[in-house]
């Protein structure tokens, strides 16, 4: 479990909400980066900037009534809401509801290896595995990929994925896994081994 | 049955413990689950592993700043611009008469150097004037003839001459000669506009383009920082 850097800056957290704003600045400027990492592959480097900026004013004009513990799990939540929201408005595929509805997670198919490849295991510093990856995740319903974001890039704990998604742990711990099968069908697709043996 | 549906969370350490053990069980002795179960952490490293984008501009909002600060580093680039600009303009505009009426040979030319007399009524501003163009000059080039040279051009054909200085008292009571204002505008201004010729010293338009420019720089500076 990573940790939380926002709970860390409890006492910059308390100075923000009784208005000092340069320590709502420095916590800002704590989670800019993954904040912008979120949004960025949620929605596409243009509007994952405004995404963010937007999210860090409103944080600011409603810390005021912010009364839980983890600012970056509070600043994740709007940021979320906000990608899912334009994604919802692009209307790319209308067809297509965020999170369609699949078969139980027991019986998801596990695609087999077409062939001989790498291991998916000593992948990590394979540009070829995470670009195929990054179209992957690409293809995931929205809110599927942002539980998996949320989770394997910016360390959440179930119980916090399903505060900031505004969904029960259960539909979390789905989603996740879920969605790394599906990363992992598409890299097994491309070729890989897929297996630690 | 295998626990397929488990085993992200297994990984994730989100199960409970009684769960955690029925995993654990089962993995102990199905060796395609953790097979599974190798995929699907291989996976999340890679998810985990993938390149950080880097956003073009910093997105924390400057709520710190008070928000006239923006316009006022605006403001003060553009007045320190405008001051520059008259700066020039009123060097060359104060430069250049003089120039003229000495490359003329004309024999007013000594009048601003006898206006400064002591008995002259406007003498101390007039100083001031004549030695404006010497200091420009030495500050910065210009297109004009040099106000030095000039200067002792002037002193030469007045300082024999006392004379002249009636003369320029004939032209303090006809201010409309066109000799007069030909030879030098500024003489003329200071006795009779005081407001036009602070207008027109060089020296006001640069302070000013100064102060704003430093304005300008504090200004940008305290917007850059955090």
């Amino acid at each position: 479990m990573r940790p939380d850097p926002g709970g860390a800056s409890d006492a910059l957290l308390d100075r923000a909400r009784r208005g000092d704003a340069r320590a709502f600045e420095q916590l800002a400027l704590e989670i800019e980066r993954p904040l912008y990492r979120h949004a960025a592959r949620m929605l596409g480097h243009d509007d994952a900037e405004d995404a963010v900026q937007d999210a860090l004013l409103s944080a600011w004009k409603s810390l005021a009534s912010f009364e839980g513990t983890s600012f970056r799990a509070w600043v994740f939540r709007i940021v979320t809401n906000r990608a899912l929201d334009k994604l919802r408005a692009r209307k790319r595929r209308p067809e297509l509801p965020l999170d369609p509805p699949t078969e139980s997670d027991d019986s998801a198919a596990w695609a087999e290896p077409t062939a001989p490849g790498p291991e998916l295991a000593d992948l990590a510093a394979d540009r070829e595995a995470l670009r195929v990856v990054e179209e992957a995740l690409a293809t995931l319903p929205a809110e599927q990929r942002a539980v998996l974001l949320l989770r394997d890039v910016e360390g959440f704990a179930y119980e916090e994925i399903a505060t900031i998604t505004s969904t029960e742990v259960g539909t979390v711990k789905s989603r996740i896994h879920r969605g790394r099968l599906a990363v992992r069908n598409i890299l097994v697709s491309r070729g890989w081994k897929g297996s630690a043996g | 049955m295998h626990p397929f549906g488990d085993l992200s969370a297994y990984l994730d350490e989100a199960l409970s413990s009684e769960d955690r053990t029925s995993v654990q069980a089962h993995l102990d002795t199905c060796g395609l689950c953790r097979t599974r179960l190798a995929e699907l952490r291989g996976t999340a490293r890679l998810i985990a592993a993938l390149p950080m984008p880097v956003p073009s501009r910093s997105l924390v909002p400057r709520v710190s700043v008070p928000i006239w600060l923006a316009p006022l580093r605006t403001f003060s680039t553009f007045a320190s611009g405008a001051a520059i600009f008259l700066f020039i303009a009123s060097a060359i505009l104060t430069t250049f008469p003089r120039a003229v009426g000495t490359s003329a040979g004309s024999a007013a030319a000594p009048a601003p150097n006898t206006v400064s007399a002591p008995q002259a009524s406007g003498g101390a501003v007039a100083d001031s004037a004549t030695s404006d163009p010497a200091k420009f000059q030495a500050s910065a080039p210009s297109p004009a003839p040099s106000p030095a040279t000039s200067q002792e051009r002037s002193i030469q054909g007045s300082s024999p001459t006392p004379p002249d200085a009636s003369q320029v008292g004939r032209q303090d009571v006809q201010p409309s000669s066109s000799t007069a204002l030909a030879v030098d505008g500024r003489a003329q201004a200071s006795r009779n506009e005081p407001g036009l010729f602070v207008l027109l010293s060089p020296w006001l338009w640069l302070a000013l383009g100064l102060l704003f420019a430093a304005l300008s720089f504090i200004v940008s500076r305290r917007l850059r920082s955090t």
